[in-house]
């Protein structure tokens, strides 16, 4: 057994796109990201996790657990113990994805148990494609949340800590781990991954990134669609629902005035009808050519890849996507091993 | 109630403007380095290069209604806006043709006739102002809207603050664009701004606030549109943080020992410039003999305001006591 080591990735600019301007999407400011660290490092403490390596960033998360470490510095009988951090620092910060591309990979290199990656699907669908066969536990601080959880980051941590530890074995029998689907798109020899969903715009350019013109969208494939999901997962979800533990996927064209139509909350605040032309399962293995000759891709809600007339974007759903930390499990196998249950110590003879 | 405003997708005429104005404005600014260099110019100039994709970005989604206040880096700004760049450059060069007949130089270049309410010497400057105008524009109900230009220094200015607060308690059409460029002169703004992103900040005054990659015109264009169709519509302010950095120092001459290597991979990857042009090249949108033929256009333009500036008179003495509000 060697080290109970976590890795924590978050990342500064989840949060913060235009959908704050056309939807009254939610804020995710700084101090809360470097607030939920916190809460998470008082979890790992708690639960004997030993180090956590922490990713560095240029919007002032690592710089606020910096000083709040600082604050702590000759007084931690006064606070929670913490674990020992590692800030992974000393790499170039690009202020890209790339940023979390190279803390994701440092922290596997390094040993971590489980990774925990603080963003929205966007910085979830990242965080995995570098994150190999260690655990992820993604919670949300971004806007379209279907991948990562919305929790309380307290609870998250001691989930995380429990399978650091190895208290809760990852790959036990309680499933407290689990292999999610994957998108892939290729074009030409750019290649993206979609932990939810893949959809095909008539937008010409990346621009702003996310998808927030449903009327701009005519074919969209999902990893999974939930009923009750945000985002453009959430039209096929009130049609034919597919779990995330599901083998399958399924698969829609959309047009404006198509006959069926969907009410479908495809951002947070835009519910809209959706017009539905043709929906199926999307079986896991064969490649699927896109309709249209132009446009852009998008994964996860953000539009990625740009592509002109033969170029032929191809897109499949693979079985071997990221595992992930399934919290509600990790403790609920805590509670069956009664992990959490200490015995108070008190001496009978007094003094 | 208020009419929804038409968002048109980008023609191309609408790319190829688009591209002359981030190219005048490239050229323009590499050119005053050069010649700022010789000592010809007096004064101080800050450069706008780096930025363009912002000022093109915003400035693209405004008609004669609108107003815009800028910066004491505004040269941009102006350009994006239409003031004339042969005037321009002779205020730079404090001749009597300039925009400003030569008493106002870098910092003061105005043009009202364009809705330009002047660069702006004082750091936070511009914000109070659009409210002025943008409340104007609502009791007369012309659909302006007015835009604010400030950097990350300027964000932390009262009058800024201050400014974002009025214009949400009085619904303004206002737009505010900070335009994070990392530094307040030589201050990094990852140390002086308390929220770190001055987007967030926007939450605080019951405004949306959005996060844009300011190297990227068409993501600069479409955060504007929006926030400037939302202004129209009658559903007031919006701040938007454009991330990105200048190419040359604070002001020229400026040794720029704080910081290191950043602009050669700005300049190489990121640059907005060259990022337009490949983009609109693959999608067929233009060709790159288009933008060559604005390229040379550009520079004959540049050329021809040098030429003029520099065989332009200097104001006289004479020249003092006019346009002035009082006359002693």
């Amino acid at each position: 057994m060697g080290d109970a080591v976590v890795g924590v990735v978050a990342n500064p600019l989840s949060g913060r796109d235009i959908r704050r301007l056309v939807t009254q999407a939610s804020v995710f400011p700084t101090a809360e990201k470097a607030n939920m660290i916190q809460r998470m490092l008082t979890a790992f403490g708690a639960v004997g996790v030993h180090r956590v390596l922490l990713s560095t960033d240029l919007g002032g998360i690592s710089a606020a657990v910096f000083r709040a470490i600082g604050r702590r510095r000759g007084q931690e009988p006064k606070y929670p113990r913490w674990p020992e951090v590692e800030f992974l620092d000393g790499q170039p910060i690009r202020q890209t994805a790339q940023d979390t591309v190279d803390a994701v990979r440092r922290m596997v290199t390094a040993g971590a148990r489980v990774i925990v990656c603080l963003g929205g699907d966007g910085t979830a669908r990242v965080a995995a494609s570098a994150a190999g066969d260690v655990p992820l536990l993604a919670l949300s601080t971004g806007t379209n949340n279907v991948f990562p959880a919305v929790r309380e980051a307290t609870v998250a941590g001691l989930a995380a800590g429990l399978i650091a530890t190895g208290a809760v074995p990852a790959q036990g029998a309680d499933g407290v781990t689990a292999r999610a689907k994957l998108l892939e798109v290729r074009v030409g020899d750019r290649v993206e991954t979609a932990l939810v969903d893949v959809a095909t715009s008539t937008e010409r350019h990346v621009g702003a990134r996310a998808i927030w013109d449903p009327a701009t969208v005519t074919q969209l494939f999902c990893a999974f669609a939930e009923p009750d999901a945000i985002g453009l997962s959430a039209i096929a979800g009130q049609l034919l629902p597919v779990a995330r533990h599901d083998p399958h996927g399924v698969t829609m064209r959309l047009a404006p005035d198509a006959a069926r139509q969907v009410l479908a909350p495809i951002a947070p605040g835009l519910v809209v009808p959706v017009g539905v032309s043709s929906i199926e399962r999307l079986e896991a293995g064969p490649v699927h050519h896109v309709d249209a000759r132009a446009g852009v891709i998008a994964v996860d809600g953000e539009r990625e890849l740009a592509f002109g007339p033969g170029e032929h974007p191809a897109v499949r759903l693979r079985a071997d996507g990221p595992w992930c930390v399934d919290v509600a499990a990790v403790l609920a196998a805590s509670a069956r091993l009664g992990l959490l249950e200490r015995v108070r110590n008190f001496n009978p003879q007094g003094g | 109630m208020t009419d929804t405003v038409e968002r048109k997708s980008l023609t191309r005429e609408d790319l190829l403007d688009v591209y002359r104005t981030m190219r005048t404005i490239r050229e323009f600014e590499e050119r005053v380095h050069a010649e700022f260099a010789t000592g010809d110019i007096p004064g101080f100039v800050h450069l706008y290069a780096g930025e363009e994709a912002s000022a093109a970005g915003v400035c693209s989604n405004l008609d004669d209604r609108d107003t815009i206040a800028s910066t004491h880096r505004g040269h941009g700004h102006c350009i994006a806006r239409g003031v004339d760049v042969a005037e321009m450059m002779a205020e730079i060069y404090g001749r009597r043709t300039g925009s400003c007949h030569g008493k106002g130089g870098s910092m003061h270049i105005a043009d009202l006739s364009k809705g330009m309410l002047g660069a702006n010497g004082i750091v936070g400057g511009g914000p109070p102002l659009i409210c002025g105008t943008a409340l104007a524009a609502k009791i007369k109900g012309t659909g302006g809207v007015s835009v604010a230009f400030f950097g990350d220094g300027g964000s932390n200015q009262g009058t800024t603050l201050e400014s974002l607060n009025l214009a949400s308690v009085w619904n303004l059409p206002a737009v505010f664009v900070a335009e994070n460029n990392g530094y307040a002169e030589t201050t990094s703004s990852t140390w002086s701004v308390a929220s770190d992103n001055i987007a967030d900040r926007a939450a605080g005054f019951g405004m949306p606030g959005v996060i844009v990659d300011g190297f990227d015109f068409f993501a600069a264009h479409e955060a504007a549109r929006e926030a400037i169709a939302r202004a129209r519509e009658g559903g007031g302010p919006t701040l938007i943080e454009m991330k990105f950095t200048r190419y040359f120092g604070h002001f020229e001459g400026d040794q720029q020992t704080y910081r290191a290597g950043e602009v050669s991979h700005a300049r190489a990857e990121l640059d907005c410039l060259k990022r337009f042009a490949d983009r609109v090249t693959e999608t067929g949108e233009l060709s790159r003999a288009d933008l060559d033929a604005v390229d040379a256009e550009v520079a004959a333009l540049i050329e021809a305001a040098v030429e003029a500036a520099k065989a332009a008179p200097l104001p006289t003495e004479a020249d003092l006591l006019t346009d002035v509000y009082v006359r002693y």
